[in-house]
Formats: structure tokens, sequence, C-alpha cells
């Protein structure tokens, strides 16, 4: 109980600190604005040109409200891999570890208390652009499900991008790992297409891995909320941080043991 | 010519400097070639799955996409500064630039080079040879188009981050105009209505960058080599009355600047 106090503090003065300059965070959000604005332009002619309402059951709507919770998903994270390559690479990882608490608990909390208000106002602006085109939010279940599910995608986010910034132990620069995994999102996890539009061979590869679960899971479960889905996305969910998990603390610490810090 | 001298020295001094971490330069350069792919992998399967967007296919989009990249990636080797501009205006490092006797705007913006950039200039050529529309005379308008689309581009980032002069901290709002160009740019000019257009020829000129190069390049016509000189002149000197403009008003601390 005590040290999960530590950890919720840490989650808190983050959780504050974010609000601290709240100009930058709403500048950073107001990027959704041109993103859902050109998605409409495009899947409005798509739909038009295909001479159909709806598409493998998605309609306009329902792509532009996927496309909404996609975004908001992505925009949110934090750049926790740049942090803990510069951590390494400077030595300053040093000032973390000689303190009293876990450095990937520490790393955790830290970037769950960068993520939430980050979301919530990518989710504002997302939300008040696509109402405004496409019409009102879908039911409220699917906001349930989606908002249970996306912990799961912001925990297994951390583990992916906690394991590339620590590959800063191994290599000079992270940078290309971070861009490949973003595409790796961008397609795997049906960020930028909803998966349901992907050719159906595509489409099993993709729900095998954790991409899909991270975007496209929550996304759908916020459009068409079903138990099986749900239950399916959660299951994915929990495989995948096991996986990534272990590997991220087995990692860990080999990492720390090739760690060598000069000066101070 | 002096000035041309001065500026293949500064890239000269740039490229040693990217090359001295060699695997990090390598790493980089494959890296975002690999990344480029990646993302024009997503129009792939959705031109695979739609065919056709208001006449535009998907070979259409190796052209738009190829022209936009090695124009970002011209940029991002040349003119690396133009990125952060307005980081350089607010952190007062400009007193090193005023210092010296080379025209302020020209050294500060040729002072960095982006490793990262080779990657995306590379890539460029790629996606228009595996376009299926390569020809010789549509290759020379290739590398013609890029260097207009990258002036603008330039000449754009300038603009945005001389805005510091007036308003200080906007790195924000560099971010937002940087990808609004790179998101506006790989789409055709026909997905947009006029008012939309409009936007996409001045405040945001990403038509400039992406879809008119990429029409020019296709086929040529007088009308979209005006269209492309004419933005690219337009906006080169819009940045550099506005820099200067905004010099005027620069002030900084006592802070030691140095600058490697």
């Amino acid at each position: 109980m005590k040290s999960f106090k530590k950890y919720w503090s840490i989650f808190r003065i983050t959780l504050i600190n974010s609000l601290a300059y709240p100009g930058e965070l709403i500048g950073r959000s107001l990027l959704i604005i041109p993103f859902m604005w050109i998605f409409y332009q495009l899947w409005k002619i798509t739909f038009e040109a295909a001479g159909t309402v709806s598409i493998n059951g998605m309609t306009l709507y329902s792509t532009m409200w996927y496309l909404m919770m996609a975004e908001t998903i992505e925009l949110s994270r934090p750049a926790l891999a740049r942090t803990i390559s510069e951590n390494v690479k400077d030595g300053s990882i040093a000032y973390i570890l000689n303190k009293p608490y876990s450095f990937l608990l520490y790393q955790f909390s830290n970037s769950m208390g960068e993520t939430i208000f980050r979301a919530l106002t990518n989710a504002l602006f997302g939300s008040v652009v696509v109402w405004w085109l496409v019409g009102p939010p879908p039911a409220p279940l699917g906001w349930l499900f989606a908002l249970i599910t996306i912990f799961g995608t912001w925990v297994l986010n951390y583990c992916i991008t906690c394991l590339i910034g620590l590959s800063a132990f191994l290599v000079e620069d992270v940078s290309p790992y971070m861009w490949i995994y973003q595409k790796l999102v961008f397609i795997l996890g049906g960020f930028l297409i909803p998966l349901s539009f992907y050719p159906p061979w595509l489409q099993t590869i993709a729900k095998a891995l954790p991409f899909a679960a991270m975007v496209y899971g929550p996304s759908q479960l916020f459009v068409t909320p079903s138990l099986e889905l749900f239950v399916n996305v959660l299951l994915m969910q929990f495989i995948w941080i096991v996986i990534l998990g272990s590997t991220l603390v087995f990692s860990y610490n080999r990492g720390v043991t090739y760690l060598t810090v000069n000066g101070g | 010519m002096k000035e041309i001298k001065f500026l293949l020295a500064v890239w000269k001094a740039n490229l040693l400097s990217v090359m001295e971490y060699r695997v990090s330069f390598i790493t980089q350069v494959l890296g975002m070639m690999l990344n480029d792919f990646m993302y024009f992998a997503i129009w792939i399967i959705f031109f695979d799955r739609f065919k056709d967007v208001r006449g535009w296919g998907v070979s259409d989009m190796y052209i738009t996409y190829g022209v936009l990249a090695s124009a970002f990636g011209l940029v991002s080797l040349f003119l690396g500064n133009t990125f952060t501009l307005s980081e350089i205006i607010n952190n007062g490092r400009l007193d090193y630039y005023l210092s010296l006797p080379r025209p302020v705007l020209l050294h500060t913006v040729s002072s960095r080079m982006v490793s990262s950039g080779m990657g995306d200039f590379t890539y460029g050529f790629v996606s228009y040879a595996l376009s299926g529309q390569y020809t010789w005379d549509g290759f020379l308008r290739f590398i013609l188009a890029t260097f207009l689309a990258a002036v603008v581009f330039a000449s754009f980032l300038i603009i945005v981050g001389s805005l510091a002069f007036w308003f200080g901290i906007i790195s924000n709002l560099t971010n937002l105009m940087v990808n609004a160009m790179i998101t506006f740019g790989i789409y055709p000019t026909t997905l947009f209505d006029n008012y939309a257009k409009l936007i996409l020829f001045t405040i945001i000129p990403a038509a400039l960058m992406g879809a008119v190069p990429a029409e020019f390049i296709m086929e040529f016509t007088w009308g979209s080599l005006a269209k492309l000189c004419a933005g690219a002149l337009i906006f080169l000197f819009l940045s550099i009355a506005v820099f200067y403009t905004g010099l005027r008003r620069y002030e900084s601390g006592s802070a030691i600047q140095v600058e490697i």
C-alpha cells in the first residue's frame, strides 16, 4: 500500500504539472482538428465513389468516430522512448536509479500522468469537430468499453516505448525504432484506415499482433460495442502485456548491468 | 558567388559533423527510408480497396508522396535549422549569427543538417521510380519540382518560425504547421472544395509542395510550372521580408551561447 502511494504521488505530480501550461496542452491538441477535417473530406468522397452508405459494416458516421478515437489514442502518447534514451545517453538515469523507487514503475506513473489530460483535450477537440461534421457521438456503452480498453492500450504502449528507450543501452540512436513502431501502429493498428477495410488475410495478421489491440480494439468498441469484441480485445491486451512486460523487465535488468556513467 | 562558396563550406562542415557518428547516420537514413515506405503502404492498402479518389490513383500517390518526401528531405539536409528557427530566436541564439559578417538568415537556417533527411530525399526518388510513370523528361521535371517545392516549404517554415519575433514561444504552432503541410500535401487537390483550396495555396501552401508539383511531373503544362515558380518566388520573398522585419524586434539576454 505504501509502495502504491509512492507511485500514485509521482502520477499526481506529473498530472498536475501537465496542467501548469494550459496553452501548451491546448496547442498540442489543436492538431486533431485539421486531421479530422481532412479525414472527413477523404472518406466522404470515398463513400460517394463507392456508391454505398456502408462498407464492411462501417458508415461515414462510424468511420469518422472510429478515427476520432484512433487519433486521440495516437496523439496522446508521451515521448517516453526519447526521454528514456536521453536519460541513458546523458547519464541522468543515475539520478533516478539511486532513488528508493523502481525505475520502470516511476516511468510508468510518469507517462500515465502525462497522457491523461492530453487524451482528454484531444478527445474534446476531436469530438467537437466530428460531432459538427457527422452528428452526435455513439451510445454510452461504447464510451465505457473504449475507456476500459484504452487503459490496456496505454500499458502496452508503455511496454513497447520503454523497450525502445532502453535499447539506447545498446544502440546510438533510437529514433528510427520509434518511427518504425509508429508506422506499425499506423498500418497494423488500423490508425488511418479502419481494419474492417483491409483484405481478410491482412486483418487476420493484424488482429494477432498487439497494435490492433491498441488502436483498432478500443476504436471499434467505441462505435460498435459488443461483449464478444470487448472480451476479445481485453484477452489480446492481457496476453501481449504479459509477453511485452516480461521482456521489458528482463531487458531492463540486463541493460542496467551494461550501464557506465562517468562523472556527475 | 561569395555566398554560394560560403554555403558550400557550411554544408561541407555539416556533413562532416553528421558523419562523425557514422552508425547513427546510416541507421537514421535507412530507418527513415523504411519509415517512409511503411507510411506509404497505408495508401497501397487504401487504393487496393477503393482504386480511385476523384481520378487520383495509387500511381499518382507514388509521385505526390515522392516529391513531398524529397522536398522535405532536401530542406532537412541543407536548411535543417528552418525547423527550429523559433527556438533559436527565443533562446537568443541569433546573437552568434548576428556577430558574423554573413547574411544572418542564410547562415542561421543552413547551419544544421538533419541526417534522416537523406533517407527522405532518397526515398522520394525511389517512390517516383516505382510509380510506373517514369520517363526521362519526367525525371528532370521531378528534380525541378522537388527543388521548387523545397523552396516553398523552407520559406513557409521561415515565415512561421519568424513569428517568434512577435509572439515568443510558438514551438507548438511550428509543429502544427509542419504536420499540416505534410498531412495536407499528400492529398490531391480534387479532394477539397474551393475555400479549402484557397487555404492550401496561401495560408498553408501544402498544394505547392505535393499535388501541384506532382501534376507538373506527370504532365508538363505551362500553367503548373507558372504556379510552382510563382509560389516559390512569392514565398521566398515573403519569408525574407518577414524575417528581416521581425529581426528589428529581436532582443536577447546575457546568456552565453555556444554554437557547435
